[in-house]
C-alpha cells in the first residue's frame, strides 16, 4: 500500500507528520482473548479433531473386504474343476464323466504310490496293502466292463500265482 | 493424532493452511501476531475505548475465519483483516449515525499552548466525526489508498479524498486550538 496523497487533501506539516509516526502501532491483549474467540469459532465448526483413525480403520476393512474377496475368488477357481466338484455333479457328459473317471483313477493309483512310499520304511505291509487297493480297483473296473475287458485281463496277469517268479525282469503296468 | 510442532516463526500463509486443517496452535500463533495492531486500529477507527474493541476485534476475526477461502495471499494478511474491521467499524458507526457529537463529551481537550504531542494528536483523532476519522485513520496511519478506502468502505474514491481533506483541516485546528475551542 501507497499514499497517493491527494491534490485536495492539505498536506502534514513535519510536526504533525512527526505526531502520526510516533502513534503507538500495538495494544497489548487481554486474558482469554484469544480463547473466547476460539470457543466461538469451535461453534462454527472449525478446529475438529481430524484425526485419521476412521481413515485407518476405512483402509482396514477394505483391506479385510480384498482379502475375503480375493480368498473366495480363489477357492471357487481351484474348486470349479476340482475332482471333488465335478464328482458331484450330476450333469456331466459321458465325455465328462469318461475323463473324470480317467482322473479318479489316475489319483487313486497315485495315491496308492504315494502311500506305499510314504509308509515303506515303517510298515512292510504297505507295498502290498498299496497292491491291493489297486487289485480291488481293477476288478471294480472289470466287473462293470468300463475297459472292454481289458482290466479282466490285467487282473488275471496280476493275480499273485499266475504272477511270473520274482527272478523274472518286472514289467511296468501301465493302468491309464 | 500426531502434533507436528510449528517451525520457527512461520508465515502467515502456513498458519492459516494449518488453522483451515483444524491446526488451534495455528490459529492462537495468527492471532497473538495481528491482534494487537488489529485492536489498536480498531479503537483508533472507533475514537474510543470500551467493550465495543473487543466486540468489533473478535466480530472481525470470526468474519475473517470465515471467509477466509477468499484470502487470496496477495496482499498482507494484517491489511487483509484491517479491511474486515474498517468495514465492520463503520457499519456499526453507521448504524448510530446521529449520535456521533455524544461522543466528544468522552474526550479531553488538547493541552493548548503546550508542544502537542501524540496523545494530543490521538484526541484529536477520537475527536473527529467518525466518517472523518476513518478516513483519516486508514489513510494516514494504516497506509491505504483512497482507492482502497472507498472499496472498503462503499464510497466514491472522491468522497474519500473530499472526506481526508476536511479531516487533515479539523485536525490541525483541534491541534493549535484545542477540541473544544475547534467546535466554536
Amino acid at each position: 500500500m501507497r499514499n497517493d496523497d491527494d491534490d485536495v487533501a492539505i498536506e502534514y506539516d513535519d510536526d504533525e507528520r512527526r505526531l502520526f509516526s510516533e502513534l503507538p502501532r500495538e495494544v497489548s491483549l487481554s486474558a482469554g482473548e484469544a480463547d473466547r474467540v476460539i470457543h466461538r469459532l469451535k461453534g462454527d465448526g472449525f478446529f475438529r479433531p481430524r484425526t485419521k483413525k476412521w481413515r485407518w480403520g476405512l483402509a482396514a476393512a477394505a483391506a479385510v473386504v480384498v482379502f475375503a474377496a480375493g480368498a473366495a475368488t480363489g477357492r471357487f477357481v481351484a474348486r470349479r474343476d476340482s475332482l471333488e466338484d465335478m464328482l458331484t455333479q450330476s450333469n456331466l457328459s459321458v465325455g465328462d464323466r469318461v475323463l473324470l473317471l480317467q482322473r479318479a483313477g489316475t489319483a487313486y493309483v497315485q495315491a496308492a504310490q504315494t502311500y506305499a512310499d510314504a509308509t515303506a520304511h515303517i510298515d512292510s505291509g504297505a507295498v502290498e496293502v498299496a497292491s491291493k487297493v489297486l487289485m480291488g480297483a481293477a476288478h471294480a473296473v472289470a466287473r462293470n466292463s468300463l475297459d472292454a475287458g481289458l482290466s479282466a485281463r490285467l487282473t488275471t496277469a496280476l493275480q499273485p500265482s499266475l504272477v511270473t517268479p520274482v527272478s523274472a525282469p518286472r514289467r511296468p503296468v501301465i493302468w491309464y | 493424532m500426531t502434533i507436528v510442532p510449528l517451525p520457527f516463526d512461520p508465515p502467515d500463509t502456513t498458519l492459516i493452511r494449518r488453522f483451515l486443517k483444524g491446526d488451534e496452535r495455528a490459529f492462537r500463533e495468527l492471532y497473538e501476531r495481528h491482534t494487537p495492531r488489529l485492536k489498536m486500529t480498531v479503537r483508533r477507527l472507533l475514537g474510543r475505548l470500551g467493550p465495543d474493541v473487543d466486540d468489533v476485534v473478535q466480530d472481525t476475526w470470526l468474519a475473517g475465519c470465515r471467509g477466509i477461502q477468499s484470502y487470496r495471499g496477495d496482499a498482507k494478511f494484517s491489511s487483509w483483516l484491517t479491511s474486515i474491521a474498517a468495514r465492520t467499524v463503520y457499519a456499526q458507526l453507521s448504524r448510530r449515525n446521529g449520535r456521533e457529537t455524544d461522543l466528544r463529551d468522552d474526550v479531553a481537550d488538547v493541552n493548548v499552548g503546550a508542544p502537542a504531542s501524540s496523545v494530543d494528536l490521538e484526541r484529536a483523532l477520537a475527536a473527529l466525526p467518525d466518517h472523518q476519522r476513518v478516513v483519516v485513520v486508514l489513510h494516514d496511519v494504516e497506509g491505504f489508498t483512497h482507492e482502497e478506502i472507498a472499496e472498503q468502505l462503499g464510497m466514491a474514491t472522491g468522497t474519500s479524498k473530499a472526506t481526508l481533506s476536511r479531516a487533515r483541516h479539523r485536525l490541525r485546528h483541534m491541534l493549535t486550538k484545542g477540541v473544544t475551542n475547534a467546535e466554536r
